[in-house]
């Protein structure tokens, strides 16, 4: 069994969360997929949006809901990322777009600047992204003037995956056998999740 | 390794034309944004930077008052001499709760200072 684990970080590292051919299971709200990790590569730090899309942000303002489009992955595959914001905005997470992430039973928590002080693996804001179900996020400018952006930095991994339920790379046996906790199996989650159901 | 926790923010080239605290103006106001989730926030003085418009040799006080009030000092006073730029670095740092303010001690008739901070936000 691997030692790789969701949220798993080292003191200036970040882990991929599945290696070649570790199985993994991926959960989408209340969906769950059973497949094979056959390709993986790391995604260099890049900034995956501007939520104010060129427009900068009136002091005061919170933004309307923006999907961020660029953390999207091709068919089969999904993606594993860190973020921070690089413009003093507060934000908030959503993922998928209708489930807060971050959410507290009174408070869904943002993530501002400070997260690289006081997180700077920034291991709690870590979220997966299963195929084209990318989070949205809305900034809040707190302050007495305008911002001219408010742009965020993504870094991860990059997984491609096989389907161990159907298709030419099933295998019943395997995903039996990992349902009933007897072959290893990397847990994902590619979304937030509603508080109390 | 503790590292000093804040994010550093330049405020507003602001003017100000009236001496005394009679005259302060705001010159930094914290982030803040009622009912959302932002929480407490306060602010260090990192930076001051001054230029005198031919308002005499004076010198600039800085608060965390209301408008027109100024009053607590937050720092000593600031020399501001005459057409010329002053910049102050490395100064102690004041931990401030209320939007800071800052008034001239004394101006030449027509003249002002221009004025602006920068600050570290913390929160």
């Amino acid at each position: 069994m691997p030692d790789l684990y969701i949220f798993k970080t080292q003191v200036g590292m970040f882990d991929p969360v599945a290696l070649q051919n570790h199985n993994v299971c991926i959960h989408y709200v209340q969906k769950s997929y059973y497949r094979k990790v056959d390709f993986l590569e790391g995604i260099p730090a890049f900034q995956c949006i501007d939520i104010t899309a060129g427009a900068g942000l009136a002091a005061l303002m919170v933004t309307g809901r923006v999907n961020v489009t660029n953390l999207e992955m091709a068919d089969n595959e999904f993606g594993l990322w860190r973020w921070y914001p690089i413009d003093d905005a507060q934000v908030r997470l959503y993922h998928p777009t209708g489930i807060a992430k971050y959410q507290l039973r009174n408070l869904q928590v943002p993530v501002d600047m400070n997260i690289v002080l006081r997180d700077p693996n920034l291991v709690s804001t870590e979220i997966a992204v299963w195929q084209n179900n990318r989070p949205g996020v809305e900034a809040i400018n707190g302050h007495a003037f305008a911002l001219g952006a408010v742009r965020l930095i993504a870094i991860g991994y990059r997984f491609h995956s096989v389907d161990l339920e159907s298709g030419k790379n099933a295998d019943p046996m395997l995903v039996k056998a990992i349902k009933e906790g007897k072959a290893p199996c990397t847990d994902i989650w590619c979304s937030g999740r509603g508080t109390g159901d | 390794m503790f590292q000093e926790e804040g994010i550093v923010v330049t405020g507003p080239v602001v003017n100000l034309p009236t001496a005394g605290a009679g005259g302060s103006r705001v010159v930094f106001t914290i982030p803040v944004l009622v009912g959302q989730l932002v929480g407490v926030k306060s602010v260090k003085i990192k930076k001051v930077i001054l230029f005198n418009n031919a308002a005499g040799n004076t010198s600039v006080l800085i608060g965390n008052g209301a408008v027109g009030v100024g009053i607590p000092v937050l720092l000593p006073a600031l020399t501001s001499m005459n057409g010329l730029e002053d910049i102050y670095d490395n100064l102690p740092e004041v931990e401030s709760f209320a939007n800071i303010t800052a008034w001239p001690a004394a101006l030449v008739a027509g003249g002002s200072i221009d004025i602006q901070l920068q600050v570290i936000v913390r929160g």
